[in-house]
């Protein structure tokens, strides 16, 4: 069978393993070293995925899936241990970070956020009145930012990046603690930033997020993706199964577990294109 | 928690992607695209360098005024237990003027040391959250130390014009500016490779307090070098390596003894002047794509 070639693809995830070091904890028996034994912990153990332009695209799973660093692999935050992760343009990063500069009020961290992102500063006191009025944070926008809220920080921050017009935007759980009133204005941007054609990802454990927000949503278990597909389908899946495992029926999840996995076929991603003419086209772009 | 083994041998399926316009991410950019991306983001620097003095010294009740009154209260110390007791100051000519620059511009250098250590930890919210030129913090670290030192600079002079035995003013007071932009120069340098060092190396922290105090009395911040080995010419010639030494005895030559200073001094500063930045620039830009990691 041969599949389309894949022309809008704006990140392309190719089998991707992040393996750390972490110090070993004591109360394994052995007597304590002078220094610190390393263990190795799979984060990742090679994820491949294509995101297409105008996605939104859920990623699920439980705490210690791989969730959260695949995100920072694909924001270039840090290397893979082996694989690679190719974008069309550098992907904008939302974290749950409390503050950029704690001891500075809103407003110049939004300055200081638009000069971050490349902004002249003509550009940015131009950006100003815009970012500010959709992080619509009254007048606590004065305040230096430390005394914000995580939802306020989270607001602030998507608004400076929004700025930007990213073409791909990466979102780390960050949105999902706005209330009612600025979920509606965000909700909103998010809809502008996909019509742009723009690409989307969402971090989340919440099923339900995923769902209202993602048109793909993707399972992430122990470092392997085992679903990927539409986000209510996923979702729904998922779902149930962390529900049995709530429920203590570990059985019944497994069950659910293996059904998910016997319908998910992995993927191994190609790069269809002479070499030289993608340097030349590299080159171009700069 | 139910637990899946590794899938070995499951259906593959093959997507083939038009690879054409798109790059690798987190990949550490060209020398040269590196360079013009952080020129774009000079003003940015300017903000960060800004924002980084709005906060330090902020706890304190006396604020900025520790900018100075720290060294003051070391040069005092050091007056009574170097010049005092120990008799350091025994034939040195204006001992009080030959502390004070010692210990001010000793310092300069010394918190561009621990600045740039510690700036990619300080830095990490705005590393984690957006995608700039990672020069852009250590530089904006050395660049908020060299404005906060110009009122220590000038406290120095006015301090060494006031205290007795009271420097002249002198024909050879105008090249002070260029040893001032020399350690600069250096000092960024400086910043460079601490910023990487402390970012790869957490120990990195601890081996500073006892390298910068080595540094100290390796260059004669409180006591005479010549007078102390009596000249020995291995000594002197280690000396006349270091480059904060040549700092510090250039500024003396010309701020207190009316001399343009030793030739092979200015030589060998601007040498390190010349390529601290460049080597340290090139040694930060090498560990580009870690910069980011928890």
């Amino acid at each position: 069978m041969s599949d389309p070639l894949i022309t809008n693809a704006s990140v392309v995830v190719d089998d991707v393993r992040m393996i750390y070091r972490v110090n070993a904890e004591e109360g394994d028996g052995r007597r304590r070293r002078l220094w610190h034994r390393a263990t190795q912990v799979h984060a990742l153990k090679g994820v491949s995925l294509v995101a297409r332009q105008g996605e939104t695209i859920g990623i699920l799973g439980h705490n210690g899936s791989g969730k959260s660093t695949l995100l920072r692999i694909i924001a270039g935050f840090e290397p893979p241990t082996s694989g690679s992760v190719l974008a069309s343009s550098t992907p904008t990063f939302l974290g749950v970070n409390a503050a950029l500069q704690p001891e500075l009020s809103g407003t110049r961290n939004v300055r200081l956020g638009l000069l971050a992102i490349g902004l002249t500063p003509k550009q940015a006191d131009a950006a100003m009145p815009d970012v500010l009025e959709l992080a619509a944070l009254g007048d606590a926008i004065h305040r230096p930012m430390k005394t914000y809220s995580s939802g306020m920080g989270a607001r602030l921050r998507f608004a400076i990046a929004a700025a930007a017009q990213p073409d791909i935007l990466l979102i780390d759980e960050a949105l999902a603690t706005g209330d009612a009133a600025t979920k509606a204005r965000s909700d909103e941007r998010m809809k502008t930033i996909r019509e742009q054609a723009g690409t989307i990802f969402l971090v989340s454990h919440a099923a339900q997020v995923i769902e209202e927000m993602c048109t793909r949503a993707i399972w992430l278990h122990e470092g392997q993706i085992i679903s990927d597909g539409p986000a209510h389908q996923t979702a729904r899946a998922y779902r149930w199964w962390a529900w049995c495992e709530a429920k203590g029926e570990t059985d019944k999840a497994q069950v659910v577990l293996d059904d998910v996995i016997s319908r998910y076929s992995r993927v191994r991603v190609s790069l269809a294109e002479p070499r030289n003419k993608r340097t030349r086209k590299a080159r171009a772009r700069r | 928690m139910t637990s899946v083994e590794y899938i070995e041998q499951p259906t593959v399926r093959t997507e083939y992607v038009d690879a054409r316009g798109l790059v690798p991410v987190g990949r550490r950019p060209s020398l040269h695209d590196y360079i013009a991306d952080l020129w774009r983001r000079r003003s940015f620097i300017v903000a960060d360098s800004r924002a980084k003095s709005a906060t330090s010294n902020k706890d304190y009740l006396l604020g900025n005024l520790w900018l100075v009154g720290r060294p003051l209260l070391d040069g005092l110390t050091y007056f009574v237990i170097f010049g005092l007791i120990f008799g350091a100051r025994d034939g040195v000519e204006n001992f009080v003027g030959f502390l004070l620059i010692g210990i001010f511009l000793f310092g300069y250098t010394s918190r561009c040391l621990t600045g740039g250590l510690g700036s990619i930890a300080s830095g990490k919210n705005l590393i984690r959250t957006f995608a700039f030129p990672r020069a852009v913090v250590p530089l904006a670290s050395t660049l908020r130390e060299m404005l906060s030192t110009f009122p220590v600079i000038v406290t120095m002079i006015v301090l060494i014009l006031v205290i007795p035995p009271h420097a002249r003013l002198s024909i050879w007071w105008l090249l002070f500016p260029a040893v001032f932009l020399l350690q600069t120069l250096f000092n960024i340098g400086v910043g460079l490779y601490a910023a990487r060092f402390g970012a790869l190396v957490p120990d990195a922290k601890v081996a500073i307090s006892f390298i910068s105090r080595l540094w100290m009395y390796g260059s004669g911040v409180m006591f005479s070098i010549e007078q102390i080995s009596d000249g020995h010419p291995l000594v002197m010639a280690i000396s006349q390596l270091n480059p904060l030494y040549c700092v510090l005895e250039l500024s003396r030559d010309l701020l207190l003894y009316e001399k343009p200073g030793d030739a092979t001094l200015w030589v060998v500063l601007t040498a390190w002047a010349v390529v601290t930045p460049v080597m340290g620039f090139i040694f930060f830009w090498h560990g580009e794509e870690h910069y980011g990691r928890e």
